[in-house]
């Protein structure tokens, strides 16, 4: 067998030891690639959700309003929305999305990532209830020193 | 991957920090090297889900994420297991205080 054909079997071989957990999770990035592929917020937001109707309420971000270090910039995320997943989008960066939480019962949407941000642009979060509306908010965030260089 | 889990009224509170250079394809092109990035990571409790976030490029270097959740007990153990582009995986646990 070839080296790298090999490889890539062992890789199989990891991804099926691990598939008890992978059943449960849901992996967006293989469910909808096009998603991560968008240069623009509302097309990403078409691509993932299939849908650019959003309302503007009951999603809270906390981020600072000017970061001095892009390369990572902390973003708060909390919401009382019953959701089935939450979406992270910026326009800082040649590509707009950043993460995707999947949300069953046991969940609370309070998150706390680091992201980031190459300049100045907005953050969106999209919450998909599951009442199937999306629900969003945005905050715009100054960038003093750019986070894609380092 | 560091992980801590508290628990306080009823709500379990966990900080993690996975070492990830996270290096994103416009870097890796300056660089002369091959992009990679954490792009899914898992948290599990007595075998339920707690965390499940696929990811991005613009995740910071080392990359912190905070969540939160409920039904889980002092003394459970988490098991968290990140994903990465190039299929590179790792899996660390801890215990809920």
């Amino acid at each position: 067998m070839e080296r790298r054909k090999f490889l890539s079997f062992g890789a199989l071989v990891a991804a099926a030891a691990f598939a008890p957990v992978s059943l449960s999770a849901e992996d967006y990035r293989k469910i909808k690639p096009d998603a991560w592929k968008a240069h623009t917020v509302e097309d990403a937001i078409a691509k993932l959700y299939g849908s650019n109707t959003l309302i503007a309420e009951g999603v809270k971000i906390t981020a600072p309003d000017v970061a001095a270090n892009g390369g990572a910039v902390p973003v708060d995320i909390q919401s009382d929305i019953s959701a089935k997943s939450v979406a992270v989008f910026q326009t800082s960066n040649p590509e707009s999305a950043v993460c995707v939480f999947t949300i069953n019962e046991n969940m609370v949407i309070d998150y706390s990532i680091k992201m980031k941000l190459k300049q100045s642009g907005t953050i969106t979060v999209v919450i998909e209830g599951i009442d199937g509306k999306l629900y969003s908010g945005s905050k715009n965030i100054n960038v003093a020193l750019g986070g894609c260089e380092g | 991957m560091e992980i801590k889990a508290k628990l306080k009224d009823g709500i379990v509170s966990v900080k993690a920090m996975a070492k990830h250079p996270m290096l994103t394809y416009d870097v890796a092109a300056k660089q002369g090297l091959e992009a990679n990035f954490i792009t899914h990571m898992t948290a599990t409790v007595n075998n339920k889900v707690v965390l499940d976030m696929s990811t991005s490029q613009f995740l910071s270097k080392n990359p912190i994420v905070k969540f939160t959740f409920k039904g889980a007990a002092v003394g459970d153990k988490i098991v968290m297991t990140w994903v990465d582009l190039k299929g590179d995986t790792e899996t660390s646990e801890s215990i809920i205080k």
